[in-house]
This record gives structure tokens, sequence and C-alpha cells, in this order.
């Protein structure tokens, strides 16, 4: 078998030294052991800073998509004013029912919420805190959540509530058979479904249309009829089993003014977290963030390596003297850049794991480290430390080796 | 005493070389118009004071710095217009032990030195075996694996020597190698260059051990940027020895015998050439190296004298002002040391009673 390509692609990632070779860069990393330490706490560090920010963004973000992601539907429609989930701007019900005889929309359900006028009475401390409110008609289902789902019909009795097992402790969220005021309407809570809080929202309350109708608009804003409400927030599109999106969607285009926006789920979220990561104040402090994580580690990163060559200027010289090239050390340096960033990223993942458990804890926040963001993070920390290394051995290029004679 | 030949194989051969350090109004020369050629095989040591050129030549010589008046071959090999990637490659073939030996504290003394066997492609499967080899003639063998944080100076030095000399290189440039070993190490230092040497390795060695003076073919002495004398010590040894029994210097001390023989240049001649004529003006003394020569003396009636390795001729005319009174002819190739009139002169005038000696040595002679 030709290892030649396999033994390129070594020389080329300058991770794994060659068979047989000497492996200088590993000799070099782990010759001192209190150097060692010192160097890859300063890298773990500068990673930790890195996997917090981002951890942190994307809990950030995943917070506000929870919600989103439970809706039921294959498209939703939406006032086109809306810039995210949580912003107050319905439309007219009249919509809704049309898009409703669409042809190849199997239902279209409606959504209703409240962000502003829902304030909630925690039932021991007796103070107020605003909620997220969600309602919809218990035989029309919207939500994929299965606490919901089970306990939709119960939700019929008027004045009563299902509550966020999730959300924030000061909340006061009691239990099945609790009770409280959601603005100052009494209502009695008969379970609990785990969604969780966002950045902006502390706990979800869901209720029925008509529980919704009687406690935000007791007086208007309801149907000729006077069961509903007469602006709906969300409506749920769900297809018939054999019709075609982007056809059906075509249809609704066609059939609906454009006051109306018509979405996927996942254009829904691409919108919210457009709105968390640009829009939204924290969004781009989190970008930052990462920024300045990266360019710390980078900085530390370079000390490190300025400071180890620095130690061994005399050494690289000789080798260079002796006739090796400079190639072969700028691809030593990288090679022990790239190793310090694999050993400083091993207990920084570690411990942000640790750090992420804890926070994640306290603010009931989905914090945690994906895949992705392992990968993500182990990339940029390589990255970090190769542009390191490669600024740090222009320091042995400059070298001139007849000065060791 | 200087060698002239002009067909010997040089290892290393430096024609009117001269250096700069510096620009502009910086610009100083350190090198001045040196000419140095040394046989392969030779073990050449040069000395001088600090800061007379000796290092900026060895660098040079090493391909570590270009060459920038002059011409400079190794090897065969000229070195001139060379660029970084060349010389680089030149380097590849060269031994170096550096003063301030530089090894890599991150690696054991075998690993050291196997960084230059790798570095010319040894295959893996002989890398331990020259390794252990070369570690273990130095004295190392118990200490291959230690580092050299572990290891004394001397044995640090060792590493560095045997990691200049594990590819057995065709030319070696040593910067003080035994100055930090003890007389059995330096011993042993030597005898392994000494060896090389021997098998056809040029070595250069920049050193002020006077212990190891006696293993040095040649002396190089270098002042103020220039080679101020070059001594081949075994050449100069046997013409001192061949100075001292000729009755006219045996009154000289050796620190005499030895201005004299410094003095001597190489000449060859080719079989029947003559080398001096009756009635020429004397300007030369002539000492036989090797091959013999015929002095004709038809005019006076005798029959030829027939000299040999050790024997001289050419005195008589430089102690008496007469033309020359007899033809010398080569009978066989010969190589003559030769004296010029002034440096006959100088060493006459070193022993009071030099003259009148001659001038006995010259009439017993008739």
């Amino acid at each position: 078998m030709n290892n030649r390509p396999m033994q390129a692609l070594r020389r080329v990632a300058g991770i794994v030294p060659l068979p047989g070779r000497v492996p200088l860069a590993l000799r070099s990393l782990t010759a001192d052991r209190a150097r060692l330490l010192r160097s890859v706490s300063g890298i773990a560090f500068a990673v930790l800073l890195m996997l917090f920010q981002f951890g942190a963004q994307k809990a950030f973000i995943d917070s506000s998509l929870e919600v989103v992601r439970a809706l039921d539907a294959d498209l939703v429609l939406m006032n086109p004013q809306k810039n995210r989930f949580g912003t107050k701007a319905p439309f007219p019900r009249e919509q809704l029912v049309q898009a409703a005889a669409v042809d190849g929309v199997q239902s279209a359900h409606p959504l209703y919420a409240e962000w502003s006028r829902s304030m909630w009475k925690n039932p021991d401390t007796g103070l107020w805190f605003k909620v997220q409110v969600l309602a919809f008609d218990p035989d029309k289902p919207v939500l994929r959540i299965p606490e919901v789902e089970a306990a939709r019909h119960a939700l019929r009795t008027p004045d009563t509530v299902l509550v966020d097992s999730r959300g924030r402790r000061f909340l006061g969220f009691p239990g099945a058979g609790g009770g409280s005021e959601l603005s100052l309407r009494r209502v009695r809570v008969i379970g609990t479904f785990p969604l969780g809080p966002d950045f902006l929202i502390d706990g979800t309350v869901i209720m029925s249309d008509r529980t919704f109708l009687n406690t935000f608009l007791p007086s208007g804003g309801v149907t000729a009829a006077g069961s509903r409400p007469s602006k709906v927030e969300f409506g749920l599109i769900k297809l018939a089993a054999d019709a075609d999106l982007e056809t059906v969607r075509a249809r609704l285009r066609a059939a609906l003014p454009n006051t109306v926006n018509i979405l996927t789920k996942g254009e829904l979220e691409a919108i919210e977290q457009a709105y968390q990561s640009r829009m939204a104040p924290v969004g781009p402090v989190f970008n930052i963030g990462v920024v300045i994580g990266f360019l710390v580690g980078m900085l530390i990163a370079y000390q490190i390596l300025y400071a180890d060559l620095s130690d061994q200027l005399g050494q690289y010289a000789t080798l260079k003297a002796m006739g090796y090239s400079n190639g072969f050390l700028v691809r030593t340096v990288v090679e022990q850049s790239l190793a310090y960033g694999v050993v400083g990223y091993v207990p920084a993942w570690i411990l942000a794991n640790a750090l992420f458990w804890v926070v994640a804890w306290v603010t009931l926040l989905p914090l945690g480290i994906s895949l992705h963001l392992t990968l993500l993070t182990l990339a940029l920390t390589l990255l970090m430390c190769g542009v390191s290394g490669l600024i740090a051995v222009r320091r042995i290029l400059r070298t001139d080796p007849a000065e060791v004679f | 005493m200087s060698s002239s030949a002009a067909s010997a194989p040089w290892a290393v051969r430096v024609d009117n070389v001269n250096h700069h350090f510096g620009d502009g109004e910086t610009r100083t020369q350190v090198l001045f118009d040196n000419t140095l050629h040394v046989e392969a095989g030779k073990l050449v040591i040069m000395t001088g004071p600090s800061g007379s050129g000796k290092s900026t030549l060895l660098t040079l010589i090493g391909a570590l710095r270009t060459v920038q008046e002059g011409e400079l071959t190794l090897l065969g090999r000229s070195l001139h217009g060379l660029g970084p990637k060349d010389l680089m490659m030149v380097r590849r073939g060269i031994g170096f032990i550096f003063q301030m030996h530089n090894l890599f504290d991150a690696l054991s003394a075998y690993e050291n030195v196997r960084m230059a066997m790798e570095l010319v492609g040894t295959p893996p499967g002989e890398m331990r075996k020259r390794g252990t080899e070369i570690l273990e003639r130095l004295g190392l063998g118990q200490r291959m694996d230690y580092k050299p944080k572990a290891l004394s100076g001397g044995q640090r030095q060792r590493v560095a020597v045997a990691r200049a000399l594990v590819n057995r290189p065709k030319l070696i440039l040593a910067d003080e190698p035994t100055a930090a070993l003890d007389k059995d190490s330096s011993h042993i230092v030597m005898g392994l260059l000494r060896e090389l040497a021997d098998e056809g390795s040029t070595i250069l060695m920049v050193t002020h051990d006077n212990r190891i003076l006696d293993a040095a073919d040649r002396i190089v002495s270098m002042v103020d940027g220039r080679i101020s004398s070059d001594v081949d010590l075994r050449e100069s040894l046997v013409i001192c020895e061949f100075l001292h029994s000729i009755e006219m210097f045996r009154h000289l001390t050796g620190a005499e015998v030895t201005f004299v023989a410094e003095r001597m240049r190489q000449r060859r001649c080719a079989a029947g050439q003559p080398i001096v004529r009756v009635g020429e003006e004397g300007k030369e003394f002539f000492l036989i190296r090797s091959g013999r020569v015929s002095v004709d003396l038809s005019d006076k009636g005798l029959p030829p004298v027939a000299l040999g390795q050790g024997d001289f001729f050419g005195e008589r005319a430089l102690i008496t002002g007469d033309h020359r009174a007899a033809t010398v002819t080569a009978e066989e190739d010969c190589l003559l040391y030769v004296l010029d009139e002034a440096a006959f002169q100088a060493a006459i005038q070193k022993s009071p009673k030099f003259h009148d000696q001659l001038l006995q040595i010259y009439f017993q002679r008739q």
C-alpha cells in the first residue's frame, strides 16, 4: 500500500510526527512540566473564554427558539411587522379562515399570545412579574409539548392554566391544584409543562382561547359571535398529507393579502436567530466576546510560544546551521503550537462543561456544549495557536546561524 | 613553511577572500585577502587572538555566510554566488561542533544525535546502531537516554561532538571542541577526529587548547583579519630535524630553527631539471625533502656528487657573495625546501659565530 499521500497529509497537518522521526515539537512541549502547566493554563483560559461566550450565545438564541420549535405547524402565518416571535403584532382572524380554505391546507389553527399586559402574581410573595402567555383553542392543538397535549382538554374549564415547570423560581409557579392571579384575574393551575425561560422571558403560562379572551379582551377585540378573539398572533398551518409545501405556500400567497407573512418554521427560527444575534442588545456582545476571546487567546499563545522559542533560540539556530530548512523549523513550531492548542483545549472543555452545568442550574438556560460547538471552538483554538505559532516562528527565522559559531 | 603544490586534492580552497560587516559608513572589513588551501584528510588548527577573524573565516567555509569577495571552494564546489537554500544544502555535508553546544534540552542524548542522522536521510534501522556506536565510543553508552540537563558540561560537549561526527562528514568545522573536556575525554575526542581525518575527512578547528596541538597537521594563525602564518606541523618537524642535523644550524635554539623552517618554501622539480647553474648569482639556499640531485663538479675535474633527502646546497654563494660554483640538476622528481637570501641572512644573524661556522663547513666540503 502506498503510504506517501498519508505521510504528505501528516506533514501538511503538522500534528503527527512522521514515523521514525524525533518528535521534536512534542518533546519541546513536555520538556518542562512547570512551563507546560503555565502555558496550558493560559491557553485553556482563552479557550474557556471562547467556549463560554459561544455557549452563552447559543443558550441565548436556543432559549428563544424553544417555543418556535414547539409549534406544531408546517407553515406559520404572522404579521410582517413582527421582527421576532415575542413582538406583539396580531393579524385579522379572517385571513386565517381564508387560509384554511386554500387547497392543500389541512388545518389552520390560531395561536394567541400576550407579552406586555400579562402580569403574574407570585402566590407566595405577592410580587408581580411579566410572563409570556400563549393561548389556543383546546380543540385545535398547536403545540408539540406532550404535557400540554395531555392537558389541553382540561383547559376548557374557564380560568385554568398550565405553567412552565422550568420557569424562573421567583415567579413562584405552583404545581397542579395551585392558584394565583394573572393580570388581576384569578386562575387555577391544572398542570405544568417544561419550556424554560430565555433572556427576555422568565416563564410561560398556557391557557385556552376563552380564558385568554376573558383575561385580556374582556371588553372588545372579539369576533362577531363574541366567542373568539378577532385577531390572532400566529396562524399555524398544517398541510394535507400529499400537499407540496411550496405549492401550497404559493396558493396562500395568492389568496392572502400581503399584510400576512407565510413562513416555514425554519424561516421563523432564522428571523428569531437574526434578531437575537444582531438586533437584541446582548447579541452583539456575545459576538464581541468571542472575538475578544480569540484575540486574547492568540496573544497568550503567541507570548507562550515566543518565550519558548526565545529560550531555545540557540538550539534552533544550531538546527539551521546543520542544514535544517526554514520549512522544517516552521513545521516544528506550528506542530508545537497546535499541540498546545489540543492540550489546552481538553481541560478548558471539561471546565466549561462544569461551569455550564452550574450556570444552567442557576439561570435555567439551556447551556451546554454541543458537538458542533466543540468542533467549532476546537477549530478556532487550533487556528488561534497556529497563527500565533506562525507569527512567533519569525523570531527563529530571523536568527543568523553564523551567530552560533 | 608553506605548501604550494598546484594539483593537490583540496578539500577547502580559499582564495583572496575579503569580508565586510555592516553597510554604508559602518561597513568594516574584517577579513583581508586570505588564501588557504587545505588538502583532504588534514586536521588544521586555527589560532589567533579574539577578533582576529578566524571564526568569520570558519563561518564562510561552513557556508553559514555568503562569500562577498574572493573565491571559496568546498570539496570541489564553489560557494561563490550561492543563495541561502544552496548554502543550506552545502551545510548538510558539514559536521559542526559548536562551543555553545546548543543541544535540545527536550531531547535525549541519542535523540540529539539522531537529529543529525535524520537530516541526511539515514535509514531508521541504521540510526540506532550508529548513534549507539558513536555515543559509546565517546564514553556515553550509559547516558544515551539522558537529557542534557542530567549530563555534565563535558558529557554535553561529547554529545555535541557525536552529533557532528555521526554522519562521518567529509568536512568538520569545530569551535573549541575540547574546551569543556577533561584530559581523557579530550584524548578520546581528538582520537576520533584523527581517525576521521585519516579516513579522508578534513577538519578545521578553532582552539586555544594547547593539549591538542600535537594532533594537528597544520596550524594556521590569524591576526587582524589576515592569515599571519600557516605551518604544516608535521612537515615543519621533519624540516626542523633536517636543519638541526646540519652542522651550521646545530647551535641554533629550537625557536631559531623553527624561525628558519617557517620561512622555507616548498618547490617541486622534475627529473632532469637544473636547479642552479654554475656562474649564476646565488639567491637561495636549498634543503632536499625528497628525491635526489646531482652536483656537477666536472670543471674542477671531480666526479659528480649525489645529494639526497636531508642534504642541502646553495649556501656557499650566499655566504661568500660569489657566483654559483657548480650546476645542480634533479636526478629524479624532487621536493625541495627553499630559503631566500634575506631569510638566510637573518638566520645567520641569530648566531654571532654562524658565519664562521658556515665558512668552516664550506671549506670542509671542498
